[in-house]
């Protein structure tokens, strides 16, 4: 064990930084930083994947056959953070961290060319389409179902909680294509376009004023075979290798690091009872604590990305990033609000154009308690923190 | 970067489980708590023979020059075998102190000594009542008197003292700045030692300066060097026990495993209620965490003094956080065993208790570090 850092990490991240500041216009840099929304601004997100792509830097993490960088973890470390840090568009991640890596690694060469360019050029949004109503953390019960007639699946039921569906032309879906096995083998992975008849999408209005988790109903959705992924039965396999390729995406390292940095910026610039909110014994403490968690779980990130030899299988530590990495996005972005005070309770319009900035209502205001409203579901989805204890439970103790 | 261990470490960590294992137990804690040393003195010759007090020493003394990693991962192993000798004080405190030394013949001489197992050496430094991350001695002071110094002072909570036969007492030279390191015989004239147990099994006593006479010689380093050194060789001993909490604390995730399998409650292994899942689980986090932050302190610990404080005080806050509720939890998941000697749970929550507090707590590393977050 050497952990000693890599000078050449540091040399790569200033190349990094210097790259990033040459190509990311700053308008879209300006709207990501003070957008009042949570979600992402549709048009700034595909034309910095289009950006991105034109430097061959779109989907570093993929095979270099595919486009990728050949780079190291820790150069892939160092690339997402430097563009969370510099406020770029965040990535579509369902179509390149979740969709991608599955085309490539199980999907036939048709799909291989037609759909890994559409996400590394940015073509579209992509939809996930998982969770059903009666399907959350028991996620193996869906019952959402696709028959195969002729050369076309036809598909029927409901799912929930489907991110962007609204603004997404292509889904990806997980569909029973068989009633008579185990739950888990009778699930198949399925691509769908989102135009196609019989799709009725419903945005569900959110607890932060918007309307970006959506009901997509099929009645009826013909979709042609050939966009099934891999093998018939499969998608269940297929969808727990998604996961476990993206061990660390969870922790939302990236994310973490830059709305701290946010929150240490509204801590420093806030008055209160004529003193800075930085200088309040007890909001130290609370930042202390939150960096140095924030420290631990950049630790453990990099543990994971280096797939550290442990007494415990490598999926243990990576339901900790989840329960830690959740639970420190509540407690960042909390912690923004309440630094905010009383100031936090004003409601603005949840959109892409910052409100006009003043002394008062510095920049820094608006979009704060919208994002911190609808991350308590960060604990939520993706296994929720209780499903987290429960694998945990089973993997570090055998119970 | 690079977490798979070496063959040394390896070595290192095998060597260390057949010494440690057989002796990971209530008992030998048991009848150490009686001795007049507090640990056995045989055990320590064969901490000498396997190269583990060799290990910190750089190889001009005899030593191993070994890195960080290689200290952390054996105290580790001390911490998860709750080894209650005093490793971390003369072998990696005191020997980075003498490594330090202005007269090179006179550390390596002593060092070698360290190196050999003969010499204990514990450091004098914390006064009552002084800030407990000071880098400077509150009220001890040696004055100049003909070609040597006269040492006047208190200091409180020598850790390991008992055991030592030398002393690195910290002071303010008269009219001087910076810290002065003074090599003080545990048994010269004028020093009066008070010991006591703490509450993990550990030594520490309460020290008295009084008119000690002092040649020349004694004074090991001295100025800004002497603060610097002092602060380089406390941070190397906050990782070894840090390493050693971390390790204590995948023990307790073991014992209480194991626990939750064994014991029968409504007929079933208590290990089958979720609720006794969950609180497991939050252990297991707890110590994952901890251990990425061990990591944290000393990949930082190469880094500027600044950088290396920040990272110290960081880790200690998680680590010392961790270990209270893997320890706490780990007495909850075992009922009224938990609070028995006879079961080793309580002894490892005394220990992570002790660890929490020494060298600065958990209070005082979380107010110097949000002084850095925020500044």
């Amino acid at each position: 064990m050497d952990l000693s850092y890599d000078p050449a990490l540091d040399a790569f991240r200033k190349e990094i930084r210097q790259f990033i500041a040459d190509i990311l216009p700053a308008d879209m840099q300006a709207r990501q930083r003070t957008k009042a929304a949570n979600n992402a601004y549709v048009p700034d997100l595909l034309a910095w994947m289009r950006l991105l792509d034109q430097h061959g830097r779109a989907v570093p993490h993929w095979p270099v056959e595919h486009g990728g960088c050949d780079w190291t973890p820790q150069q892939l470390f160092v690339f997402n953070e430097e563009l969370y840090a510099a406020d770029a568009p965040e990535f579509d991640w369902g179509g390149t961290h979740m969709l991608g890596p599955v085309i490539y690694t199980f999907g036939s060469d048709f799909l291989k060319d037609k759909f890994l360019p559409m996400i590394r050029e940015g073509a579209t949004m992509w939809a996930q389409g998982f969770s059903e109503p009666g399907s959350g953390s028991d996620l193996a019960s869906l019952r959402t179902a696709a028959e195969l007639v002729g050369d076309k699946y036809i598909v029927n039921g409901q799912k929930i909680w489907t991110s962007g569906a609204a603004h997404a032309d292509w889904g990806f879906f997980l569909v029973r294509t068989d009633k008579t096995v185990k739950p888990q083998r009778g699930i198949s992975f399925l691509i769908i376009k989102m135009d196609t008849p019989g799709i009725t999408v419903r945005q569900i209005p959110q607890i932060n004023g918007e309307a970006h988790l959506c009901e997509v109903f099929l009645d009826n959705v013909e979709v042609p075979a050939d966009q099934l992924i891999g093998e018939s039965g499969m998608g269940w396999t297929y969808a727990k290798f998604l996961l476990e390729h993206e061990r660390t995406t969870s922790s939302f390292i990236y994310w973490n690091k830059r709305e701290l940095d946010r929150a240490k910026e509204i801590a420093r610039s806030e008055m209160r009872g004529g003193r800075r909110i930085a200088d309040d014994p007890a909001f130290r403490a609370r930042f202390a604590r939150a960096e140095a968690d924030l420290l631990a779980l950049e630790w453990s990130v990099l543990r994971v990305l280096a797939h550290e030899e442990t007494d415990f299988p490598e999926a243990a530590a990576a339901s900790v990033l989840k329960v830690r990495g959740s639970e420190l996005q509540q407690e960042i972005t909390m912690l923004q609000v309440d630094a905010l005070g009383a100031k936090s309770l004003r409601y603005d319009e949840p959109t892409w154009d910052a409100p006009a900035a003043s002394a008062e209502w510095p920049d820094y205001v608006a979009g704060r308690t919208t994002i911190a409203l609808i991350t308590r579901a960060a604990t939520i989805y993706g296994g929720s923190k209780q499903v987290q204890k429960n694998i945990l439970a089973k993997l570090a103790f055998g119970l | 970067m690079d977490f798979a261990k070496s063959d040394i470490q390896t070595m290192l960590l095998d060597s260390a489980e057949r010494l440690l294992s057989p002796s990971a137990h209530i008992e030998y804690w048991r009848e150490q708590r009686h001795t007049a040393l507090g640990f056995e003195e045989a055990r320590w010759a064969q901490f000498a023979e396997l190269g583990w007090l060799a290990l910190p020493a750089p190889e001009e003394a005899g030593g191993l020059s070994g890195s960080l990693e290689d200290i952390a991962l054996l105290n580790i192993a001390l911490g998860r075998a709750l080894a209650i000798e005093p490793y971390a004080s003369t072998a990696v405190l005191a020997a980075h102190i003498l490594d330090g030394a202005t007269d090179r013949d006179q550390g390596c001489a002593l060092l070698g000594e360290i190196v050999s197992g003969s010499l204990r050496v514990a450091l004098a430094h914390g006064e009552p009542g002084a800030d407990p991350l000071a880098g400077s001695a509150a009220e001890t002071v040696a004055k100049r008197s003909g070609d040597g110094f006269a040492l006047d002072g208190h200091k409180a909570m020598v850790l390991d003292a008992g055991s030592a036969t030398k002393l690195i007492v910290t002071a303010r030279i008269e009219g001087e700045e910076g810290t002065g390191l003074f090599l003080v015989d545990a048994d010269a004239a004028g020093v009066t030692v008070r010991p006591y147990p703490l509450i993990d099994g550990t030594r520490a006593a309460d020290i008295d300066f009084t008119g000690v006479t002092l040649p020349a010689s004694a004074l090991i380093a001295g100025g800004n060097a002497g603060e610097t050194l002092l602060e380089e060789a406390i941070a190397r001993a906050n990782i070894a026990q840090m390493a050693q909490a971390v390790g204590s604390m995948e023990a307790c995730l073991k014992i209480c495993g194991d626990y939750a399998k064994e014991r029968k409650q409504f007929g079933v292994a208590i290990g089958s209620f979720q609720a006794l899942q969950h609180i497991l689980a939050d252990m297991f986090i707890a110590a994952h965490q901890a251990r990425s932050m061990l990591y944290h302190a000393i990949a930082n610990s190469r880094r500027s003094a600044e950088e290396c404080r920040a990272a110290l005080s960081a880790a200690r806050i998680v680590i010392g956080e961790a270990g209270q509720l893997v320890s706490r939890n780990g007495i909850q998941v075992h009922g009224g065993y938990g609070l028995t000697d006879e079961y080793a749970i309580s002894h490892h929550f005394r220990r992570l208790m002790a660890l929490e507090k020494q060298y600065g707590d958990l209070y005082a590393h979380t107010e110097r570090f949000g002084e850095h977050v925020l500044a």
